[in-house]
């Protein structure tokens, strides 16, 4: 008789641990752990690329005190003048434009308002780069490719291109 | 048979492990779930972050000021905080829980990070992140702007509560199924064990005929088996006593049968010698009349035998009608001429329904042990009540000593081994008892207060012939 009942308060107790260890789980506390990288996206402006007097492309941060978008930055690319004696352009005759980007997994197309004979190779360069660099900041990746698409049918078009400045390798 | 039995133990011992298994299996189901849960909502919880952030950032004016920092804030959400250097800008009241913990790692890493903490009885989500400045090359620098934003689990927490209590019901489900799926395994063990109690009743009840069918190859089986054998060997050696017995039996009965012829042709004689003796002298007569007296007692003997080896048999019967006790008890006395001797006390008329013969025989057997062993004066007492009738038998006597009583009605006992010589055949007091139970009375020994042998005759009254 008492082991009996020995029995059924060991299976009583036995429910009350389990029914305990049920209740017990839930959302604990924890430390403090690392979940990734931190974002990013801020700079004090774009980085356009110019052609320096040895034919070499040479970066230089356009101060607009935001990032902004790729279209932005193109825009500031073939507007203007680099602003400094020692470098220049290589893409001619084009005035304020507005360029149009879309983005693919891996390719940054431009739609850019030029012929494939507006801009010598550097002025492609130029082109690219300060794409990649600006979707480069704005978390995109080094390995990204650059269409860009001529507004004359050319089989340029179709090329994916890399900065040799900023692509991995180049 | 219910608390304490093997069927309790039983159901006590499968639902602890039914339970236990079934709690086991929903507990380690409802850690790993709410640990899913949570990590899920952290992670999205992060990603929104991270993604209006990102999202946000390139429009960022940098170096911020107080505008931008506040743009940012209402970017990312509610219970936000955005930091730069002096600089601070609150979307809710709720930010005041980002740790210290937080804000150091923040500080002084490069990544994004998280903590769960218990306040104001809520869970909370804690995210910090820097916002770093990407170069072209991708290299990456704190921009020191930093992001820290709160979050409420409790929806989470109420998801995980009822998941855990739909586990725990699941778990009690377990329960009863465990007590029905118990009691069919503790009825399939204890059916056979109930057949062999069965058996064994029977057994000891005397039936030995009674055997179990083994059923199945189990422990119970063999056991089953063992029993049958047992009880087969009982049964053989039962048999075999109740054989030599029967031997026995017939042979008193026999032997006593074969000595009337004898003894009655030896009576004859003993009459003729008797009438003989008288002339004869001296030492020739008391032989004679020893020779005589000893006979008397052989034949006396011989009739005793053939009396308890008819009882053995089972075939005494006894012949019933109303006899009138006191009446019966003192024609008795009156044949055998003891009525001088002995005082009898029937006060009024007991009427009973008896065996006359078989009454006389108790009545002479108890009054003559009295006479031959005891003192005078023996007293006789009739008394009745309407269902039984009391006859006692006391003499003065020393009275019966203690280690004589359990032996009273033994066959041939002799309390006193020096008196061996007694008259009587040793078989008397036998044959009063086996008359008394015959009648379905009782016959009991004892000392009376005045310290006289006291027996005891019980009969039941007004029984009817059987």
């Amino acid at each position: 008789m008492r082991r009996a009942w020995r029995a059924w308060w060991a299976m009583a107790a036995a429910l009350a641990a389990v029914l305990a260890l049920i209740a017990g789980c839930g959302v604990t506390p924890t430390g403090v752990r690392a979940a990734g990288q931190a974002p990013g996206g801020v700079a004090p402006g774009p980085t356009l690329y110019f052609v320096d007097s040895h034919e070499h492309l040479q970066p230089q941060l356009r101060p607009t005190e935001q990032l902004g978008t790729i279209a932005e930055a193109l825009s500031l690319l073939l507007a203007g003048s680099p602003g400094d004696a020692d470098l220049h352009s290589e893409i001619w005759g084009v005035g304020t434009v507005q360029v149009t980007v879309t983005m693919a997994p891996g390719v940054v197309r431009l739609m850019a308002p030029l012929a494939f004979t507006d801009v010598t190779a550097l002025g492609i360069e130029q082109i690219v780069c300060t794409a990649l660099g600006v979707d480069v900041q704005r978390g995109g990746a080094r390995s990204s490719k650059v269409q860009i698409v001529f507004t004359q049918p050319t089989p340029e078009s179709d090329t994916l291109r890399t900065c040799p400045l900023i692509s991995p390798g180049g | 048979m219910w608390p304490g039995g093997l069927r309790a133990r039983l159901l006590v011992a499968f639902v602890l492990v039914t339970v236990l298994g079934a709690a086991a299996v929903a507990w380690s189901s409802a850690r790993s779930a709410s640990s899913a849960l949570a990590a899920g909502a952290e992670q999205q919880f992060v990603e929104t972050v991270t993604n209006q952030i990102t999202a946000n950032a390139a429009g960022l004016t940098y170096p911020p000021g107080q505008s931008t920092l506040d743009q940012l804030a209402s970017a990312v959400g509610a219970d936000t905080t955005v930091t730069y250097q002096h600089l601070r800008s609150t979307t809710g009241p709720d930010t005041d829980l980002v740790t210290d913990a937080v804000r150091a790692a923040v500080q002084h890493g490069d990544s994004l990070f998280v903590q769960r903490i218990a306040a104001q009885g809520r869970p909370w989500l804690i995210v910090g992140t820097p916002v770093m400045i990407t170069s072209t090359t991708g290299a990456r620098t704190p921009s020191g702007i930093q992001v820290y934003a709160v979050r409420d689990l409790t929806g989470v927490q109420r998801q995980i509560d009822s998941l855990t209590r739909s586990e725990a019901i699941t778990t009690g489900l377990a329960l009863p199924l465990a007590v029905l799926l118990a009691l069919v395994a503790a009825g399939s063990v204890l059916r056979p064990v109930r057949r062999l109690r069965d058996t064994a009743r029977r057994l000891s009840a005397g039936d030995l005929d009674a055997r179990a069918v083994p059923r199945g190859a189990d422990e119970l089986a063999d056991l089953t088996v063992t029993l049958n054998v047992m009880a087969e060997s009982v049964q053989t050696s039962m048999a075999a006593m109740r054989r030599m017995q029967d031997d026995a039996r017939r042979f008193a009965a026999d032997a006593s049968h074969e000595l009337r012829t004898p003894l009655s042709t030896l009576t004859a004689v003993m009459e003729v010698l008797a009438a003989a003796s008288e002339e004869m002298d001296g030492d020739a007569r008391e032989s004679a009349q020893l020779a005589i007296a000893e006979t008397h007692r052989l034949v006396q003997l011989a009739e005793d035998l053939m009396e308890v080896s008819r009882f053995d048999a089972g075939t005494a019967r006894l012949r019933t009608e109303d006899v009138e006790i006191g009446g019966a008890v003192r024609d008795c006395l009156r044949t055998r001429a003891w009525t001088d001797r002995v005082a009898l006390s029937a006060p009024e008329e007991i009427w009973s329904r008896c065996d006359r013969r078989r009454l006389d025989v108790i009545v002479a057997n108890l009054v003559g042990n009295a006479l031959r062993h005891g003192a005078p004066p023996v007293r006789v007492s009739v008394s009745g009540t309407p269902e039984q009738v009391w006859i006692e038998v006391t003499d003065s006597g020393p009275g019966l000593p203690e280690h004589v009583l359990p032996h009273v009605f033994d066959r041939f006992y002799k309390a006193d081994e020096a008196r061996t010589r007694a008259p009587g055949s040793g078989l008397g007091l036998a044959i009063a008892l086996e008359n008394t139970l015959l009648h379905g009375g009782e016959l009991t020994a004892g000392n009376a207060s005045s310290g006289g042998a006291r027996f005891v005759v019980r009969l039941p009254r007004g029984r009817e012939d059987t």
